[in-house]
């Protein structure tokens, strides 16, 4: 109670060295809150630190008001509404998305849509579904959430569907288990894109409305969380299988070249950031038995490199972070190399949290959860209520 | 924040039922402007539209209609006899008015002087929730956003009481209670250090009780308003029965935000801890009437609240208060 107190003098003392009210604001609301922090002005914050005049100790007493005040000041009607960001060090990866450059439409008509950038769209089994609308619930506390209608995202599914060899002579029956498939996932409206083994694209659920992909999912990027990602996140299946006859890849160069193609036209029109394109095995949650991972498609491989994509498998999955979902054993097997890496980065932050709360994992596990389920009821009032399982 | 491609890039609005005020940092200044919002509908004829355009007068054709919209409005009422009409009601978008953002769209044009914004932040006013119309002030916010956003504009909402916080209360770091009386609504917040603890609005404004004391007294709501504003003030002693009406509903405005304000501290979770007595600002037009603090505070100290007030004041400049804190709070996003 003493240290709380200090903390908070502590911070009001710093907060007075910004006479401009927009920085003493921004101090405020980044030191309680926690958003995203701008490096100019924690720069600026920190200039403002007379130095010559403060003891060691409360500089040292700053520096942990700047990491664990959010939890010592007790604002927890709202501040502490949320968890915290993840730390974004975990996706510095060996690589980093591509820059999107702009893909426009060069000619439409009913059999196919052509782009800029080569990207050819077969329309024959395009249709409509429920008109996408949802809400993307604000990551801080201050921010409000908001209705939108453009995709937020992709997610990368495989079909799990029958695999022909695929080698000439099945020709007959790579195309016909081809049409099967496209017409299958048009009756359950499954996918909004589908790349055949071929590497054909084809648009089922068109962009503007909701596909059956995803499920029970979760994800969240900087700013905002999205829950029950079939109304937010495009849904992108290759007509492939997770986990193919040894010695095979899950598919084919002609299929990753038109995942590339048609990830940088979906970026490009509906100003997707990478960071929020991302696999079924990563979203995928079951709120029955609070298990990640419900789903393990692309668990592992998917080539997000070849796809202009960063390693958003380091990526520590929303769902374990921000709703205290556990790693399936069966996500753990497929995930290998995959998403394993970002799950037991997520665990780690999740223990540091607890403990930073003074709280045991599995009682701050529980808090997250009622997270999910409050996350969840709100959205039932608000839209259709049972497309949203507790 | 000092740089000049900050002064000028972020704007501050304050969307009131009965105003629209927008905010921008000017060098160290702050500027305002401020328009009505409200318009006026004449009947067409191609010499008014030429006087009007003659006399740049804001105003759309339409159809057998010419519209007039912003301070001008209330002149060519009271010209043309006739009331004028709200885009907004009860602090969100006029349901009844089939163009209503259409019309805040041109006041918000007349206040920024451009036709479209080239990126600014925008934070824009909203009114907290009145109990069971969650819906409706989501769809108002949508809807304003989307149409700034047409306009060029990255555009946010901040709840109006928070506003009053982020533009009266830096001294107390941000910490206290926030009420806005509008036109149409009371919006009232609690924050501590910047973070909303609580917001809430009551459907009790000023056009609550110019319409009360008009249906009581039989008189056009407008001449209420101007008796109201005018000569009306808080001593004990009424002039005449309006004035004596007036009080009875100022009143009654202030006991349900007191009320409501102990209601909401009763049903609150996690209240942080407040280590010293907080402020307490009131702004708006309806707190504008003299002795109407004094009347506030005395119905405040009557009433038992879990935390301890410092001060009860008037903001310096109560119009323009929801504007200063929407700018400051773009301003800080920058």
């Amino acid at each position: 109670m003493v240290m709380r107190s200090v903390l908070v003098r502590l911070l009001e003392w710093r907060a007075r060295r910004f006479s401009d009210p927009a920085d003493r604001l921004q101090f405020l609301r980044r030191s309680v809150s926690g958003p995203v922090a701008k490096p100019r002005r924690l720069r600026r914050a920190l200039e403002h630190l007379p130095v010559l005049t403060i003891a060691f100790g409360l500089v040292l007493a700053a520096g942990v008001l700047l990491t664990s005040g959010r939890h010592a000041l007790g604002v927890t009607a709202t501040a502490n509404s949320r968890p915290a960001a993840p730390d974004r060090k975990l996706a510095d990866a060996s690589y980093t998305a591509a820059p999107v450059s702009r893909v426009w439409l060069v000619q439409s008509n009913p059999q196919f849509d052509l782009y800029s950038n080569g990207l050819r769209v077969e329309n024959q089994y395009a249709t409509s579904a429920q008109p996408r609308h949802y809400l993307a619930l604000a990551r801080t506390a201050t921010g409000a959430s908001e209705w939108r209608t453009e995709p937020a995202g992709i997610v990368f599914h495989t079909t799990e569907s029958h695999m022909a060899p695929f080698e000439e002579d099945q020709n007959q029956m790579l195309r016909r288990a081809g049409e099967g498939l496209l017409e299958f996932v048009q009756r359950q409206r499954a996918y909004h894109f589908v790349i055949d083994r071929f590497g054909r694209v084809f648009r089922v659920v068109r962009e503007t409305d909701c596909a059956n992909h995803a499920g029970n999912s979760v994800w969240a990027d900087e700013s905002w969380i999205y829950v029950y990602l079939n109304r937010s996140f495009l849904g992108v299946a290759f007509e492939a299988q997770s986990n193919p006859r040894a010695g095979d890849a899950a598919v084919n160069a002609a299929q990753v070249h038109a995942a590339r193609i048609l990830t940088e036209m979906l970026r490009s029109r509906y100003d997707i950031p990478a960071a929020n394109c991302v696999t079924h095995a990563q979203v995928s949650v079951n709120p029955g038995n609070w298990r990640a991972g419900y789903h393990t498609d692309w668990a592992a491989n998917l080539p997000f490199r070849e796809l202009g994509l960063s390693n958003n498998y380091r990526e520590p999955p929303a769902s374990v972070l921000l709703f205290g979902f556990r790693s399936d054993s069966l996500l753990a097997q497929s995930g290998g190399a995959g998403v394993t890496p970002g799950v037991e980065a997520a665990e780690g932050q999740l223990r540091a949290e607890a403990a930073a709360r003074g709280l045991t994992l599995d009682l701050y596990r529980e808090r997250l959860q009622r997270r999910y389920r409050d996350a969840i009821r709100a959205l039932a009032e608000k839209s259709a209520p049972e497309e949203y399982n507790e | 924040m000092n740089t000049d491609t900050q002064a000028t890039s972020a704007i501050g609005l304050d969307v009131g039922t009965s105003r629209i005020v927008a905010a921008r940092r000017q060098d160290k200044d702050v500027q305002f402007q401020t328009q009505l919002n409200a318009f006026v509908t004449i009947p067409f004829s191609k010499l008014t539209q030429s006087v009007l355009k003659k006399e740049r007068i804001p105003h759309v054709a339409q159809d057998s209609e010419i519209t007039v919209y912003g301070d001008e409005s209330e002149r060519f009422a009271n010209l043309f006899h006739k009331e004028t009409r709200r885009p907004m009601l009860r602090g969100v978008l006029n349901p009844e008015e089939a163009d209503s953002i259409g019309l805040v769209q041109r006041i918000v044009i007349l206040l920024t002087g451009e036709e479209q914004g080239q990126g600014q932040k925008v934070c824009f006013s909203v009114p907290a929730a009145p109990l069971g119309a969650d819906a409706e002030v989501n769809q108002h916010e949508i809807e304003l956003k989307n149409m700034l956003g047409k306009l060029g504009y990255e555009a946010r909402g901040i709840s109006e009481g928070l506003a009053v916080i982020y533009g009266e209360m830096e001294n107390s770091n941000y910490t206290g209670i926030g009420i806005s009386c509008g036109g149409g609504l009371c919006n009232v917040c609690l924050a501590y250090l910047s973070v909303p603890v609580f917001s809430f609005s009551i459907p009790k404004g000023g056009d609550f009780i110019d319409s009360s004391v008009a249906n009581l007294r039989g008189e056009p709501a407008t001449r209420i308003r101007t008796i109201k504003e005018e000569s009306f003030h808080f001593n004990g002693h009424f002039a005449n029965k309006i004035h004596q009406a007036l009080a009875t509903y100022y009143e009654d405005m202030i006991q349900a935000l007191v009320a409501s304000l102990k209601d909401q501290f009763a049903s609150v979770q996690n209240m942080p801890k407040l280590n010293r007595p907080i402020p307490l600002v009131l702004s708006g037009g309806s707190v504008m009437a003299p002795g109407f603090r004094d009347r506030f505070e005395k119905t405040l100290r009557e009433t038992e609240l879990p935390v301890a007030i410092s001060e009860v004041r008037l903001a310096a400049s109560p119009m323009h208060s929801t504007a200063r804190g929407a700018l400051v709070a773009a301003l800080s996003e920058l």
